[in-house]
């Protein structure tokens, strides 16, 4: 038994990589490797809708698509990781460069100097 | 006539308001110790709350009974009894009243809105992550791919340490081993617990110099811990100058941000201490701070809470 966290990935996936709106069903055929069941299927993507990930329209059957790519997604990410925001909220903990004008030069100065 | 000890933790809120943090600020030692440096932080945050409220409160409540938990429990009953005090009640004493229970809930209310706002980010970032990462042999983090350099965590009981793929791509194996250190030492100590008070109240007191320098302060002394721990689970030998060169390195993968700050900022501060380590407090230093700071945490409470002074 595969963990919701695993499936939620295979089914975003999925989506990204094929690019059209799919149907629970071509969604589970798309996986049958996993032999999941379509309630399943269905349960995954209404978390991932709950999430934010995936919509629907109202065809019959209702076909599902990712809200954005992949590289949407991360671009986003970077962008509050590297933002001010992330610093004002103690969001995280970061390694980034947030150097001051000038700085840089002063920094690989100070790494020439000392042996 | 204004209280003695509302006087003394008036006095005490004025020197914790502007003066300590000022001096403590600029000092050169925290950067020597920073974990006594962050202890005595912490107890100027808690003691400037204590004794700012506290001051009010003691003269709010002075008609009631000198020392405050006489007076308080007097004042708590002179709503069922309607009986006042023998001394006149004055309007000043509303005010003080009024104004310690509004100080009061803006600073607790302020906290816990910080704690459930970045509870909920973090629970966003965290979701979008688990979709997005991927591991990579031989790097101990998820690796998300963006070509900016960068590395950060989500802390939390399953906390998540992230790399991008440009850092994963551009660092030496000895500074990822390096960032990831550093990054697992936040996480370790759980840095973000002793920053977020800090967030919190520099939002709620944006007038208060104090409250940005106290909060920079923290910030840059755990990064400093931060390099400190790091360096005790990297290879001795060349420690030091790896985690420089990756701290170097990462500055100038990211764009510039911020102020040029005098002398640097702690990006500065701390490849210079990593090169060029300044001699280690004395033995009594760190005992020394942190009785300091356990006695600026415990005067305002005895002033609040010993018989009147008067």
């Amino acid at each position: 038994m595969e963990s919701l966290g695993e499936l939620e990935r295979s089914v975003m996936d999925q989506l990204w990589s094929r690019a059209v709106p799919l149907s629970a069903a071509e969604l589970r055929d798309a996986l049958a490797d996993r032999g999941l069941a379509l309630t399943t299927v269905h349960t995954v993507l209404t978390r991932l809708e709950g999430k934010g990930f995936v919509r629907h329209d109202d065809a019959r059957p209702r076909r599902f698509a990712a809200v954005a790519s992949r590289e949407d997604h991360a671009a986003e990410l970077m962008h509050e990781v590297l933002g001010q925001a992330a610093d004002r909220q103690a969001v995280l903990a970061r390694f980034i460069g947030s150097a001051t004008p000038g700085e840089t030069e002063m920094l690989r100065a100070l790494l020439a100097d000392t042996p | 006539m204004l209280p003695l000890s509302a006087l003394l933790l008036g006095l005490l809120a004025l020197a914790l308001a502007w003066p300590v943090p000022a001096v403590l600020s600029r000092a050169r030692w925290p950067r020597r110790d920073p974990v006594a440096a962050l202890v005595c932080w912490q107890a100027i945050g808690l003691a400037g709350g204590l004794s700012i409220i506290g001051a009010l409160l003691v003269h709010g409540l002075s008609p009631w009974g000198g020392s405050l938990p006489e007076a308080w429990w007097a004042w708590a009953q002179h709503w069922f009894t309607g009986e006042l005090p023998a001394q006149p009640v004055r309007g000043d004493h509303w005010v003080a009243q009024t104004l310690a229970a509004v100080l009061a809930l803006e600073l607790l209310g302020v906290l816990a809105l910080a704690l459930v706002r970045t509870a909920r980010t973090r629970a966003r970032h965290r979701a979008l992550l688990e979709l997005l990462v991927h591991p990579v042999p031989g790097v101990e983090a998820r690796v998300l791919d963006s070509p900016v350099p960068a590395a950060f965590c989500i802390p939390g009981a399953r906390p998540l340490l992230v790399l991008s793929s440009g850092m994963v791509e551009e660092f030496a194996p000895d500074e990822l081993a390096a960032v990831v250190a550093h990054e697992r030492a936040h996480l370790g100590e759980r840095h973000h617990l002793l920053l977020l008070p800090f967030v919190a109240w520099r939002e709620a007191l944006p007038v208060l110099p104090a409250a940005d320098r106290a909060h920079d302060a923290v910030r840059d002394l755990v990064e400093m811990r931060a390099d400190d721990v790091a360096l005790r689970s990297l290879p001795r030998s060349a420690a030091r100058r790896t985690l420089a060169r990756a701290i170097v390195a990462a500055a100038e993968g990211g764009a510039p941000t911020g102020a040029l700050a005098a002398g640097g900022g702690v990006l500065t501060a701390r490849v210079t201490r990593l090169l060029d380590p300044p001699e280690p407090l004395p033995r009594w230093g760190r005992p020394l701070a942190v009785g300091a700071a356990v006695t600026l945490v415990l005067a305002p409470t005895l002033l609040l809470l010993a018989p009147a002074l008067v």
